[in-house]
């Protein structure tokens, strides 16, 4: 689990705190009056959205302004204006900084060095995947002792930089390092470092990842930015659910589909179930992994969230996982029977098949809570063992689905 | 690596130790593992010290505080080699550090089972194992197993690892632990076993990654094939790939790439890593690297020719689009290399419906999709045959009843039992009525079952002074004792002996009656043939009895008939049994039940079983009220057997702990302090004095 930061939760409360150099900037809404004279002081400047976009998104909506009444105009319509579908959670403006040099850094952990590194290109302001591998230099850092000065100017001397610059940028990269190691990220990026005519050294844009699983990042005091989501109440009601407790896991990831409601268990069986049914038309609402042994009240509060939203719309329930490890099947299954029974009492009847597969401790007991229900629901199923391959369940399932729409369609004419 | 073979990372002989052992999940793995392979020699949790974990036998685990206590108290050959890591994310890296401490020089290999370690702790973890040379597997590893040698580490295999591992000729690497079972089960279609089954986590840092297991595979005699499952996330894949390009790995491989359904829309997979970083690193530029490693095509389950031509050329194995082609694309790899099968394949996989319920719109579904009921594999067939087509009693799962319950409630002001207020039982003033609601979780169908159901709680109530459960009462009020715990001395005086045989005689007609298909136990219509069942009761008692003779050893009696006081005619009968059979006479009322057992004294005699006919007793008649009361709630399935099976016994028990408080109350009055005392003098000494 990761959460994320752009450029102006960097400029508003970490750079100052590491002593990160950075270009005075100004959050919408922002007084005319106080844009003029930062405008006058600046000379010009450039209008962003605060949003989170990946690769180079944002380029397309980034504006320069050197006056004060296009700059609130401008500001005004980039907050407004969606950015790869997201919508902006504001807009900002920051001082233009003439450079003489565009320098790209990352440090992240690399499943290749099995550590953190830190990547340097004199190539800054492009996507780095374009830059010739000739011209980047990733050292490891040493997860205990961190980054020191020396390393990184040895890093920029491989690129070709040396003299006053050199230690100038190596000593802001420790600087960086310090901000990554000290607040839990994952991942730092900033593209670029412009660096001016002086030798000033500014951070020009920024993106950070950090892991929720790092308690320095629950303790770095930072204050996470909300941004607007297109997220739909059941996605909301399952994020909250499934941050309420560590029992057992409550995670789906919406797939855009309406066909199938798949409750799936065990992260390799979530993906390939969903992987197969995708494959196969199956259309599945979403990703989901409800594995991880989960107790009855917290299984049974899933599952309600899940009827509750989708039941009535959905073509086919599927309750899927491989042979569990450690997962009680009697607990997980009578509470999405008594789940399903509720939903049921409380918004009528449905008219769906469910199609059930399943391995793992007290396997019948299980099987026999959800076909109880199932039979008082009056609700046509089809129950699986373990010694049925997952992924033909779930083209089953698929295929099942396609033919009582049909069957409905057909019987609703 | 430190490790130079696959049996380096597990082996038989290998001692194991468990961090956190007391843990929820820790425990029950545990337990599970030491039945399996009996390799666990010791686990810590920090307070836990001097507990023991029980498993049975010698193979129980002793529990101690920290590693190092541990270490300092284990004799050397009982020192771990082994490590698995079960504590919660935030110890982790206090744990390894001092397993790296104090294990330094012994222990060769840390699985860290734990979910959720920060990234920034992995790669520390990494640091100190490399220093320390220990090899570290994880973290969220679920383990590994090592099919030849019976043992594992971790949960791999799940609660029946030998049902899973057969050993045989693959080794599976799964970034995925489900995984790894998954593919086990699909491959014995094959008949392929495994040699190594291994989990190697899926967190952004692999700490084992597939080039560091490569070289051990490559090594390994019993591995002939090596399944791959990988999912998106990082560039494990590409070194390892370049790795067996350079050192022209032998074995072939076949590949499962999960994920290339997420890419290009924003979902994290199931696991921490699984996310794309950038090149190289998503599904389907792995699935790229490997197809130009194999130089073929990925397998087409429709062309199984074409595919083993292409295998048998490039030799180096295949890529599976789904999973379930696995089991094709083995067997065109076995043509095509020429490896034997290490066993006879078991059943080809294909859908196996255990129960099927598609209600009458599945006649207009197409034929493909009209499944019927397929063979249910042991053990399981037996269970479903019990638990589900039995149809006789509710199957109820487990849950935490600390604050729970079904059987009462309180709103704040209004209690009730099973969602009936108190104060409505009240009104209709009725012990019985209101005590069978508590039991069976449903007001008893009929008033006569009530007054039945009371008669049995007046006969229950006294057989004279001198039964064990009076004596019980009586001895307490002797004592000095109150009332409450001379109550409690009439209950602890009761056992399956004297009061619980009831229990054995409604276990004795829920077994016979199970298999009919009888609904109203007060119907002579519904009634099966009863005596077509008693002969064939009596007929497989006398067998077994004259068996058991024959033997020497004891025999199952047929419970709740004869009674030392009525036993002296041809026909006897216990005089509180007539009493429920007038009842039943009086208000022209049908018991199939009692019928049976009267029948059943009856035939005991004609065949010979007995010499007479015993009397059928008041504990019988008891079972038989009950089981006529809870009969349609079992047909039902809204009470489970067992609870049908307590009712006697708890009837009896009620009864008779009213008459126990009688015999105290008498008792207290009348009698002297410790008069229930027996002299010295008439205590007989069985043991000679030796001091």
């Amino acid at each position: 689990m990761s959460l994320k930061i752009g450029e102006l939760t960097f400029l508003e409360q970490l750079a100052s705190r590491f002593g990160i150099p950075t270009p005075d900037h100004l959050v919408e809404p922002v007084p005319q009056s106080k844009l003029q004279e930062k405008l006058k002081k600046w000379g010009s400047g450039i209008v962003k959205p605060d949003v989170l976009s990946g690769k180079r998104g944002k380029a397309g909506t980034i504006r320069k302004v050197d006056n004060a009444q296009d700059a609130i105009k401008t500001l005004k319509n980039v907050a407004a204006s969606e950015v790869s579908d997201q919508q902006p959670r504001t807009a900002y403006v920051v001082q233009t900084v003439p450079a003489d040099y565009e320098i790209f850094t990352a440090i992240t952990y690399n499943s290749s060095l099995l550590g953190p590194s830190l990547t340097i290109s004199l190539k800054g302001g492009m996507d780095i995947e374009s830059v010739d591998e000739k011209d980047k230099v990733t050292i490891p850092v040493d997860v205990f002792q961190g980054l020191n000065a020396y390393q990184a100017s040895e890093a920029l001397s491989r690129l070709g930089m040396e003299g006053k610059l050199n230690s100038r940028l190596s000593l802001v990269f420790v600087k960086l390092w310090d901000m990554f190691t000290s607040t839990g990220m994952m991942s730092c990026e900033v593209n670029p470092w412009r660096v001016t005519k002086n030798g000033e050294i500014y951070a020009c844009d920024f993106k950070a990842t950090f892991d929720e699983s790092n308690r320095k990042t629950s303790d770095s005091g930072i204050d996470w930015p909300e941004y607007p989501t297109k997220e739909t109440q059941f996605e909301s009601e399952m994020k909250s659910w499934s941050a309420s407790s560590h029992q057992g896991q409550a995670h789906v990831s919406m797939l855009g589909g309406q066909r199938i409601l798949p409750m799936l268990f065990g992260g390799g069986a979530s993906t390939i179930t969903v992987e197969t049914l995708s494959q196969v038309g199956g259309e599945p609402i979403f990703l989901s992994d409800f594995g991880g042994n989960p107790p009855y009240q917290r299984m049974k509060g899933t599952a309600s969230i899940c009827f509750d939203n989708f039941l009535h719309t959905c073509s086919l329930l599927l309750i899927l996982g491989g042979k569990a490890n450690n997962t009680l099947i009697d607990v997980t299954f009578s509470a999405i029977a008594d789940a399903l029974q509720e939903c049921v009492d409380d918004k009528g009847p449905v008219d769906i098949p469910v199609v059930i597969g399943r391995g793992g401790a007290h396997l019948v007991q299980g099987f026999a809570a959800l076909k109880k229900t199932l039979d008082n629901c009056s609700l046509p199923y089809v129950i699986f063992g373990p010694d049925t391959p997952i992924t033909l369940v779930a083209e089953y399932a698929a295929n099942l689905a396609i033919s009582y729409e049909k069957l409905k369609k057909g019987a609703a004419k | 690596m430190r490790a130079k073979t696959l049996q380096d990372l597990l082996k038989k002989g290998d001692r194991i130790a468990v961090s956190n052992i007391t843990g929820r999940e820790a425990q029950k793995v545990s337990v599970i593992s030491q039945g399996y392979c009996g390799n666990i020699v010791a686990g810590w949790a920090l307070g836990k010290d001097g507990q023991k974990i029980t498993v049975g036998g010698p193979n129980n685990i002793p529990v101690f505080g920290q590693f190092e206590d541990m270490m300092n108290n284990l004799p050397k050959s009982k020192k771990p080699n082994k490590i698995i890591v079960y504590s919660p994310p935030d110890a982790v890296y206090g744990d390894v550090k001092e397993v790296v401490r104090f294990g330094k020089g012994i222990v060769e290999t840390i699985y860290v089972i734990t979910e959720h370690v920060a990234i920034e702790v992995t790669a520390k973890l990494k640091t100190l194992c490399n220093e320390a040379n220990i090899d570290i597997v994880g973290c969220n590893t679920l383990g590994i197993i090592n099919a030849h040698d019976g043992v594992r580490i971790g949960a791999v295999g799940g609660d029946s690892p030998s049902e899973s591992f057969i050993p045989g000729s693959v080794t599976i690497i799964s970034n995925s632990g489900n995984m790894v079972n998954t593919i086990s089960s699909y491959l014995q279609s094959n008949g392929l076993g495994i040699s190594f089954g291994i989990s190697t986590g899926k967190d952004a840092l692999i700490l084992t990654q597939l080039k560091d297991l490569l070289p051990l595979v490559e090594k390994d005699e019993k591995t002939k094939i090596v399944v791959l499952y990988i999912e998106p996330g990082g560039t494990y894949e590409k070194e390892a790939i370049e790795w067996m390009k350079k050192k022209k790995f032998s074995k072939p491989v076949i590949t499962f790439i999960a994920g290339s359904f997420a890419e290009g829309i924003d979902v994290s997979l199931g696991h921490a890593g699984a996310v794309v970083e950038g090149k190289d690193t998503s599904a389907s530029a792995k699935m790229a690297m490997f197809d130009d490693y194999f130089s073929i095509e990925p397998f087409d389950p429709a062309k199984p020719e074409k595919a083993e031509k292409a295998i048998a050329k490039a030799k180096k194995g295949v890529r599976v689009n789904t999973l379930h082609a696995l089991v094709p694309a083995a067997t065109a790899l076995l043509r095509a290399l020429n490896i034997s099968r290490d066993f006879k394949p078991k059943r080809p996989l294909s859908l196996n419906p255990w129960i099927v319920g598609l209600g009458p719109k599945a006649n207009n579904l197409p034929r493909n999709l009209i499944l019927y009921q397929g063979i249910i594999p042991p053990p399981y067939d037996e269970l479903v045959q019990k638990q589900i087509k039995s149809g006789l009693g509710r199957t109820v799962s487990k849950q935490n009843m600390r604050n729970a319950s079904h059987a009462s409630s309180n709103d704040g002001s209004i209690p009730r039992i099973y969602g009936y207020s108190l104060m409505n039982l009240m009104e209709e003033a009725s012990f019985a009525r209101a005590t069978l609601l508590y039991w069976i979780g449903e007001k008893p169908t009929h008033n006569f079952e009530v007054e039945l159901f009371e008669m049995c709680l007046i006969a229950s109530l006294t057989n004279g002074p001198g039964t064990i459960s009076a004596i019980g009462a009586k001895v307490s009020a002797s004592a000095g004792n109150e009332a409450n715990t001379a109550m409690m001395t009439t209950l602890g005086s009761m056992g399956l002996t004297h009061g619980g045989n009831g229990k054995k005689a409604a276990k004795l007609l829920i077994d016979r009656f199970s298999g009919t298909d009888m609904k109203n136990p007060y119907s002579k219509k519904d009634a099966p043939d009863l005596d077509a069942m008693v002969k064939d009761h009596v007929n497989n008692f006398r067998k077994l009895k004259a068996h058991a003779k024959d033997a020497g050893v004891d025999y199952e009696k047929i419970p709740c008939l004869g009674h030392p006081v009525f036993n002296k005619d041809a026909i006897n009968y216990d005089p509180r049994e007539r009493e429920v059979t007038k009842y039943l006479e009086n208000h022209k009322r049908y018991n199939v039940f009692l019928d049976y057992y009267h029948r059943l004294t009856k035939e005991l005699m004609n065949q010979g079983a007995t010499s007479k006919a015993h009397a059928v007793n008041v504990d019988a008649a008891i079972s038989c009220v009950c089981m006529g009361i809870a009969w349609p709630f079992l047909v039902d399935k809204k009470i489970t057997v067992e609870r049908a099976i307590d009712l006697p016994l708890i009837t009896f028990a009620l009864g008779r702990v009213s008459g126990g408080a009688g015999e105290y109350l008498d008792h207290r009055e009348s009698g002297s302090g410790m008069d229930m005392r027996v002299p010295v003098s008439e205590c007989k000494s069985l043991t000679r004095s030796k001091d």
